[in-house]
């Protein structure tokens, strides 16, 4: 920018000669023809016959041509070399000490932007990766949870599937053995209950043949045994 | 036997029958007396029926003992009755059995039998607990048929078993 504007001054500035060779045409006519008009008249005052004898002389002519002979195409004039010269290395001073600093400091802060931009984007895809690759981890962990949630819970049901088969089973060899148990005890009670009948039936018997049999002899005899016995009975 | 009114009123019977000089006679007579009423529900509760006039209650005494008791018997149960200690009786004539084998430095064993004994039996038993037991003891029968045979001899807490219902009571614990 700051080198545009320079160019753009030097332009201006050097104009002026440019535009100054460009109408020396003329006033080299006019300078010629003043030139070859001295010696004639009286001074201030020129007559017609003096210009036209002045015109018609050949020197002057010559000189006058001269003025038209264009400028060489390759060699400008010297001043417009020394002013083109000057204005050359005053631009490129100023180009060199300025302009080329400024330009360099854009382009190594373009480079620095565009450097920055790409190792930004360099982050933000290595960050994307490493975000994906997190997912990604995240996501066969999240499968991997799941396997093993499920295989746990296969788990767990065989595992409750085996020990309500067990307690079933326990359940039912403990209600066989009660029950038998309960028939034994039953059985036990009924031939308790029948043998405490008989027994009672018997001694029901045994009891009526004894008093039968007890006569007066026998309770005598007993009476006596029993007297013997305590006697025996020392202590 | 410890009940103070029971033992106060076995001394006094025993006092009266030591002067009316027959306790012999009086000790056996009571003794069989609260024996059947012990057996026999009926007169123990009539005579201690608050409800039947004493009169009427000494006059079931005296039907009762009439030409069986000497008159220091049935007048001594006549009183007991009179003080309204009939439910007692048993009791007190237990209580003055024992003071009166006591005065003789003897004790009472009660032989329990279905059937009476002999003197000669009753003679060879005290001489057998003496034996047993080193103790001078006057044997009092009492009738029991539910002893079926043999006897049972009660001598204070001792108790000598022979009976028979024994021996069926045994065999009853062995079927079961």
């Amino acid at each position: 920018m700051v080198a545009s504007l320079v160019s753009l001054m030097s332009i201006v500035a050097f104009a002026g000669p440019a535009s100054a060779a460009g109408e020396s045409v003329g006033s080299c006519v006019a300078e010629k023809f003043e030139q070859s008009l001295e010696g004639y008249g009286d001074g201030d005052h020129i007559s017609h016959e003096d210009l036209h004898e002045v015109a018609k002389d050949k020197k002057v002519q010559e000189k006058l041509e001269g003025c038209l002979d264009a400028p060489s195409p390759i060699l400008p004039e010297l001043t417009e070399i020394i002013w083109g010269g000057s204005a050359f290395l005053i631009l490129l001073v100023i180009m060199v000490k300025k302009g080329f600093p400024a330009v360099k400091g854009a382009m190594d802060a373009r480079s620095e932007r565009i450097r920055a931009d790409l190792d930004a984007a360099e982050q933000a895809k290595t960050d994307a990766q490493a975000v994906q690759s997190d997912y990604e981890a995240q996501l066969a962990d999240a499968k991997t949870e799941s396997a093993r949630i499920i295989e746990e819970a296969r788990v767990t049901a065989d595992q409750l599937r085996a020990d309500l088969s067990t307690q079933a089973e326990s359940s039912i060899a403990e209600m066989r053995e009660k029950a038998a148990a309960d028939v034994e005890a039953q059985k036990a009670q009924a031939i308790a209950d029948l043998r405490a009948e008989v027994a009672g039936i018997a001694l029901g018997a045994a009891e009526r043949v004894v008093q039968s049999n007890l006569d007066a002899e026998a309770q005598t005899r007993l009476i006596d045994a029993y007297i013997d016995e305590v006697t025996g009975s020392n202590g | 036997m410890a009940d103070s009114p029971v033992v106060g009123y076995a001394d006094a019977l025993f006092s009266v029958a030591e002067a009316e000089g027959n306790i012999s006679a009086v000790e056996d007579e009571l003794f069989g007396f609260s024996q059947t009423l012990q057996t026999n529900e009926d007169l123990r509760s009539t005579l201690s029926d608050p409800e039947i006039p004493v009169s009427k209650r000494l006059q079931i005494i005296e039907d009762l003992l009439d030409g069986k008791a000497s008159s220091t018997t049935t007048s001594l149960l006549t009183m007991v009755v009179s003080a309204g200690r009939a439910g007692d009786l048993p009791s007190i004539i237990n209580a003055f059995v024992e003071r009166s084998a006591n005065s003789r430095n003897k004790a009472v064993a009660t032989v329990r039998s279905a059937i009476d004994l002999t003197q000669e039996q009753r003679q060879r038993l005290t001489e057998a607990i003496k034996t047993s037991t080193g103790k001078d003891v006057e044997v009092k029968v009492v009738i029991d048929p539910s002893v079926l045979g043999g006897a049972i001899t009660e001598i204070g807490d001792d108790i000598i078993d022979g009976s028979v219902r024994r021996r069926l009571n045994q065999l009853r614990e062995s079927f079961r």
